[in-house]
């Protein structure tokens, strides 16, 4: 498909559109609520996002396999827009250099429907294409 | 004579885009010993197939679903 919004894995082409970004932080579990609550504040302030960051908190879960020596972790997702990619590097090495990170994901968010919202007629095509999609 | 296609089991779910945060969802689409299950197996579209395939490989890097099962856990 060549919605630019589903390029995940490749750089984002530079462009005055925000994009929507979401990334997905493991922290420690052993991490107070009010500790991981104010590293999230700490690498958000980094990014100087255009509007509002959600985040969405998942809580305490099991890891399907250690990291870190680690059986559990606290999950949790933040998606944002930014106007200026520029701020990622700064804030993705202040996730590299936190310990008490065990992992973390940055990626494009992927919409529902794509973005901009499709039309009807849109979706009628591209569900045409998807039945093509089978025939061998 | 050609055998009748499975349904797609996502488009039923009147799922558009596959998430890699669904591991319950994903958890289907992978076998025993967590590899990727074949669509032949599964019946989902080629297109959902890329998309199970590329989430799956997000979700096992978040721990959300193992890369092995079995023999050592």
């Amino acid at each position: 498909m060549t919605d630019p919004d589903q390029r995940e894995g490749l750089p984002p082409v530079p462009t005055k559109a925000t994009r929507t970004y979401e990334a997905v932080y493991i922290f420690d579990s052993a991490l107070e609520d009010a500790a991981i609550n104010e590293k999230l504040d700490r690498f958000h302030g980094l990014l100087s996002a255009a509007g509002d960051i959600s985040v969405e908190h998942w809580g305490r879960r099991q890891l399907a396999y250690t990291i870190k020596k680690r059986e559990n972790g606290y999950y949790a997702i933040a998606r944002f827009d930014l106007a200026n990619v520029n701020v990622l590097p700064e804030y993705e090495r202040a996730l590299k250099l936190d310990d008490s990170v065990l992992r973390y994901l940055i990626s494009l968010h992927e919409r529902e429907l794509g973005a901009p919202p499709m039309s009807e007629e849109e979706l009628a095509r591209r569900k045409a294409n998807d039945d093509d999609d089978d025939e061998e | 004579m050609r055998r009748q296609r499975k349904s797609d089991p996502l488009a039923e779910a009147r799922i558009r885009f596959v998430d890699y945060k669904d591991d319950r969802l994903l958890s289907r689409f992978i076998g025993e010993t967590g590899k990727l299950l074949p669509s032949r197996l599964t019946g989902v579209t080629a297109r959902h197939q890329r998309q199970i395939a590329k989430a799956i490989k997000k979700a096992r890097y978040l721990a959300l679903i193992p890369y092995t099962k079995g023999s050592q856990g």
